[in-house]
């Protein structure tokens, strides 16, 4: 109900703005694009291994950006040989995201403990809706996945930034409103609450700092977006905590039978 | 006017005329309702949308009872299982295992990429690979094999490429793969099942098992089996079963050391000591001939011994010694037999009770004869041989090599047609055999075999197993030592042709994929054909040839697309929409009889042996006095009240109780019993029996969230009696100690259970197969395996997983059927010692070896055999030397 709020008002700022013709933007263009190279760069690590061009844009480029927000990597991720490290943080990926026992980044299997129920459709369709289609690279791969969700907000905010550079005020209000509408309802109820998990299994620094920005970031987005009421709802839903059950003492089911 | 007063009578008269009511039937009957399951069945609709749901039939194979489904699918997604209602033997209805069957295919735990290790074996380190670079890596260490036994010349080389299976149902695929190696060395793992009776019936009547007439008889010998829930073709059987019982009034009389719920549903429930079922049976036997009893045109006719001969082979076995072994009444033998004799129709069914024992074999001969004197072969309402059909492999089909393979079929157990499976790793472990490339398929010996500590130690030694691969979709015990995996899809997302003689309908099935492979995940016979073409991209090697398949379909057409009967109506694409041919008739809703379009009942055939040869197959025979029909050389038939009848599949065309293959080794040729060492255990002592539920696999259904929670722990069960005089309480932790080692599990005291007897289900105590089957999530260091699962983290309710208790059984092998004998271990129930904790398991590899060695003293080379078999007439010092053959797939 909150997205179908949300996205009328938006469509309604849409209406607005094209009647208006090409107002200021909500958001500057390159604070956009800046939004959409964090979550670009959030998706690719959580997608799949690091590969050594992605390590050399952690090491060089990003390096102090990424210390700046506080993500704190161990010093082997800047010292270590890169073939040596590559293959350690593919082995933690491979436990962490990929391997049975893991946190697997899937929003069906968050909400039904299933791989691939109907979340898997509306993530498909929201691509769809946006002119991208999901195709795996690896076997078992879905498109509820935790790094796609993320990637697909940062293309969403790249168009935006497109087309507020444009001066396409309109197809601008569209695509944030695809955006808030995403974040809101297919991110909003489970990632941070996947992340966290993950991140307290994760065993190598990489992981657990990269884990804890997803939490912040799109926290900070939903924080944005939604009132304290839909925040509420957000945060139980992304906490499923671990329910203890009472063990029976009576010892007369063990049978089972 | 007050109620009681217009209707003066009383509830008594209530039910007198609900009574009546009731037997009015049909003409009461509502016609508003009717039942969901007969109007409905083969159609669904969505509960959301109110839309049909797509139906895809296919063949079931959440145990290997292979019941005909459909499934239900909605947006790509399978939304419910249920029965076929063409399939003529399992008619319309899936057990619980079957209708769980789809949580394999959206199960989280699920191996969904190939995974390379990177760690130590066991450690659970890995890296995902592409399906390309898994089957790649295979077909290099393939090669390297291939290339080694053509440098040296040595084709034997070829058999250190070894195929490992629990359940292979592919059709051929895999003996196709493995021969087109040019491996022997496939090793499946029937001894752990029941080999020994398939040993017992082979060399008497041809087939491996039988196939009751359930429906149409009035008595029932039930010996070891748990046919309503577990036992071969349990969903086929146990329809049939109820229906012969409530149907058709007949009795059933079951002997288990426990009881069980087919015991429970029986008539009789008797509990002999473990492994006497053949001297029950023997002496059964006794009564029948010695009272005249028996068929005697049947036994004269159709079987290659005299009643004479027989009743003086069975003078030692009375109803008297049999009580003393069994501790049945003799009494209760005798009358037993004289019901069984006497009422008509009548059939036994055997299943692992009898069979599991180190003399497996000769108790189900025991049994089966029970069958041959009376006359109940191929009776309507009698035992019956099964009915199943075949299909032609594609051609060209690669030959078998000729290198013998020591793994595949240890010669030391001539007679045991289906293998010693059990002996690989010891033999591997001594230098008997060497492997460089192992590879498993739907198999977890590390759970499922007896001393099972001793294969996971066998598989963790690289320089024993040098490159070890799993095609499973599901980290199991053993998959999660491989070197690699490259897994496979589940049974709902996969092809194979099928024929399984669960009823007395023979037909064929066909199991497709009611969804793609989930996620782009690959089926076993994809990754087969990959490989192969990697291996010989060229077809130099010679070896290309045999997977000249443009896929999995054009594989599949090549078995279906030729058959006569079939073709006409279509072939694999007329397979694809009935799921099952042919065809025979509708499942009547009221009866479950198959009927016509008139309702009237189609009645399977009888008297199969009695089918007359062609006239054009007659020419140039001769018939001897004894009828046999003989062709050069060969005996074709017997000729009986001038009917030249095909008979049975055996030399002799005829039932062979006296069988010279076994006398051959110094076995007794004919059904005969001997006393198992458990027998003369010390009183304090019990014998360890196992048991499958009705909702479990052996190994692979832990995972599965419904039938997990129905059933995921074990207590041991044991007598009140018993425990009292052992100080133990119902729900006392306790200490079952072998020679292995011990276990600590819980005791569930039952009067259900002999007094000398303690028995564990299989099925729990897995210490692998997923979140569910382990309960990980209640050891606190591993609450980070959760992986968000709410059916985890709310629904699981119980905390208890169960003790698995194969660590501490005995390797015990029967030296003629081959088959473990897991019913003969002799344990020690005590008390937990301070310190134990629920589960502790502590087993001994060493302790174990031993057991391979004792178990050898048994085979026919072994010091013991002519001591136990001191009644047989063979030249003692001139048994044949053991004979490396080339392996029996």
């Amino acid at each position: 109900m909150q997205a179908e709020t949300r996205q009328s008002e938006a469509a309604g700022k849409a209406g607005k703005a094209e009647a208006a013709g090409a107002t200021a933007p909500a958001e500057p263009v390159a604070e956009l694009q800046a939004r959409s190279g964090l979550y670009a760069l959030l998706g690719r690590c959580l997608e799949a291994e690091l590969d050594g061009e992605l390590l050399a844009l952690i090491r060089g480029p990003l390096r102090d950006a990424l210390d700046e927000v506080g993500l704190q990597l161990g010093q082997d991720v800047f010292e270590d040989d890169e073939a040596a490290l590559l293959d350690r943080l593919a082995e933690e990926f491979t436990a962490l995201f990929v391997a049975p026992g893991g946190v697997l980044p899937y929003r069906s299997v968050f909400e039904t403990g299933r791989l691939f129920q109907p979340q898997a459709d509306l993530a498909a369709q929201a691509y769809r809706e946006s002119g991208f289609e999901f195709r795996n690279v690896h076997s078992g791969e879905f498109s509820d996945h935790a790094a796609v969700m993320l990637s697909f907000v940062g293309r969403l905010l790249d168009r935006q930034a497109g087309a507020l550079a444009a001066g396409d005020a309109g197809s601008a209000a569209i695509w944030e409103e695809r955006r808030s509408r995403f974040l809101t309802v297919q991110i909003g109820p489970w990632l941070i609450g996947w992340a966290r998990r993950a991140r307290s299994c994760a065993r190598h620094s990489f992981y657990v700092g990269l884990l804890e920005l997803v939490e912040q970031v799109v926290w900070d987005d939903l924080c944005q977006l939604c009132d304290a009421k839909t925040l509420q709802r957000l945060v139980k839903a992304n906490q499923k905590p671990l329910v203890r059950q009472k063990s029976d003492p009576e010892f007369r089911k063990a049978s089972g039978l | 006017m007050g109620i009681h007063e217009k209707f003066k009578t009383n509830r008594r008269g209530f039910l007198k005329l609900g009574a009546s009511a009731s037997a009015a039937g049909a003409i009461l009957a509502s016609h508003r309702l009717s039942a969901m399951e007969n109007e409905l069945g083969g159609a669904d609709y969505s509960a959301v949308t109110g839309e049909k749901r797509k139906a895809v039939p296919y063949t079931c194979m959440a145990c290997n009872i292979e019941d005909g489904g459909v499934a239900m699918v909605e947006n790509g997604r399978i939304v419910k299982l249920e029965g076929n209602l063409n399939h003529p033997n399992t008619r319309g209805k899936l057990c619980a295992k079957g209708n769980s069957g789809f949580l394999h295919v959206y199960d989280p735990d699920r191996i969904m990429t190939p995974l390379l290790r990177t760690g130590k074996r066991g450690e659970g380190k890995w890296k995902r690979i592409t399906y390309d670079e898994a089957t790649s890596l295979l077909a290099e260490k393939l090669r390297e094999v291939i290339e080694r036994a053509e440098a040296e010349g040595d084709e034997s080389i070829r058999n250190e490429i070894v195929m490992k299976w629990g359940r292979n149902r592919t059709g051929g695929g895999i003996k196709r793969f493995m021969h087109a190696l040019g491996s022997n060395t496939m090793v499946n793992h029937t001894n752990i099942c029941e080999s020994s009776k398939k040993v017992g019936l082979e060399p008497s009547w041809g087939p491996d098992i039988e196939s009751c007439d359930w429906a149409n008889t009035k008595y029932i010998l039930n010996f070891g089996s748990n046919i309503l829930e577990a036992a071969y073709f349990m969903n086929p059987n146990s329809q049939r079963l109820v229906d012969g019982v409530v149907g058709n009034r007949a009795r059933i009389v079951t002997f288990d050391p426990r009881l069980s719920n087919s015991a429970g549903y029986s008539h009789e429930w008797h509990a002999p000591y473990p492994g006497t079922d053949g001297a029950i049976a023997l002496a059964m036997a006794h009564v029948i001939m010695n009272e005249g009893l028996y068929d005697a045109d049947f036994v004269r006719d159709w079987t290659n011994v005299t009643a004479e001969q027989l009743i003086e082979h069975l003078k030692p076995f009375t109803p008297e010694f049999a009580e003393q072994e069994s501790g049945i009444s003799a009494r209760d033998i005798r009358r037993i037999a004289r019901e069984f004799a006497t009422t008509k129709p009548a059939t036994t069914f055997s299943y692992r009770g009898p069979v599991k024992h180190l003399w497996g074999a000769y108790q189900e001969a025991a049994i089966h004869m029970l069958n041959v004197i009376t006359g109940n072969v191929e009776k309507k309402g009698g035992y019956c041989l099964p009915r199943g059909m075949g299909w032609p492999q594609p051609e060209p089909v690669p030959p078998k090599p000729h290198a013998p393979s020591v793994l595949a079929a240890p010669p030391l157990y001539p007679l045991a047609s289906h293998h010693v499976s059990t002996h690989a790793p010891y033999m591997v472990m001594r230098g008997e055999a060497k492997v460089s490339v192992w590879m498993t398929y739907y198999d977890n010996p590390v759970y499922t075999y007896p001393s099972s500590h001793v294969w996971e130690a066998f598989l963790k030694d690289e320089s024993l197993v040098p490159f070890f691969v799993s095609f499973s979709c599901y980290m199991s015990e053993t998959t999660e030592l491989a070197d690699l995996i490259i897994p496979d899809v589940t049974y709902l997302e996969r092809h194979d042709p099928e024929s399984m003689p669960s009823g007395l309908y023979p037909c064929l099935s066909i199991r497709q994929p009611v969804i793609e492979p989930l996620g782009n995940t690959q089926e076993f016979r994809k990754t087969l054909i990959d490989v192969i073409h990697k291996l010989d991209p060229d077809g130099e090697l010679g070896i290309r040839q045999y997977f000249a398949f443009d896929s999995v379909e054009d594989w599949m057409k090549q078995h279906f697309d030729n058959i006569p009967g079939l073709k006409e109506e279509g072939g694999y694409e007329y397979l694809k929409k009935t799921g099952v041919w042919p065809i025979y008739g509708k499942v009547d809703k009221e009866t479950a009889k198959l009927v016509d379009d008139n309702g009237n009942e189609i009645e399977p055939e009888y008297a199969l042996y009695t089918t007359e040869i062609p006239a054009e197959q007659m020419l140039g025979t001769e018939i001897r006095p004894d009828g046999s029909i003989v062709k050069d050389g060969e005996i074709i038939g017997v000729r009986v009240n001038e009917r030249n009848c095909v008979g049975f599949g055996t030399p002799s065309r005829r039932i062979e109780l006296y069988k010279e293959s076994f006398r051959k080794y110094g076995f007794n040729p004919l059904p005969t019993y001997k006393r198992l060492a458990s027998r003369d255990k010390d009183p304090d002592e019990l014998v360890l029996t196992t048991y499958k539920v009705n909702v479990h696999t052996q190994s692979r259904t832990a995972s599965l969230k419904y039938l997990a929670e129905m059933y995921h722990k074990n207590p041991a069960w044991m007598n009140p009696a018993r425990a009292k005089d052992l100080g133990i309480g119902d729900g006392d932790l306790i200490r079952i100690t072998s020679p292995v080692g011990y276990i600590v599990t819980r005791a569930h005291l039952t009067e259900g259970i002999h007094p000398d007897v303690v028995a564990v289900s299989t099925a729990c105590g897995h210490a692998a197969y997923g979140r569910l089957a382990t309960l990980k999530h209640r050891d606190p260091a591993a609450d980070w395996a959760l992986g968000g699962d709410p059916d985890i983290t709310h629904n699981v309710w119980w905390d208890d997983r169960g003790v698995h208790p194969n660590p501490i059984i005995r390797l015990s092998v029967d030296p003629i059927g081959g088959s473990q004998g897991w019913y003969d271990t002799v344990v020690k129930v005590t008390k937990a010692q301070p310190g134990d904790k629920y589960g502790d398991t502590n087993v001994s590899v060493e302790q174990a070896m031993k057991d391979y060695d004792v178990t050898l003293r048994y085979a026919y080379t072994g010091d013991l055999h002519r001591a136990n078999h001191q009644e047989v007439d063979v030249d003692w010092d001139n048994l044949p030397a053991p004979e490396l053959k080339a392996g029996g797939h």
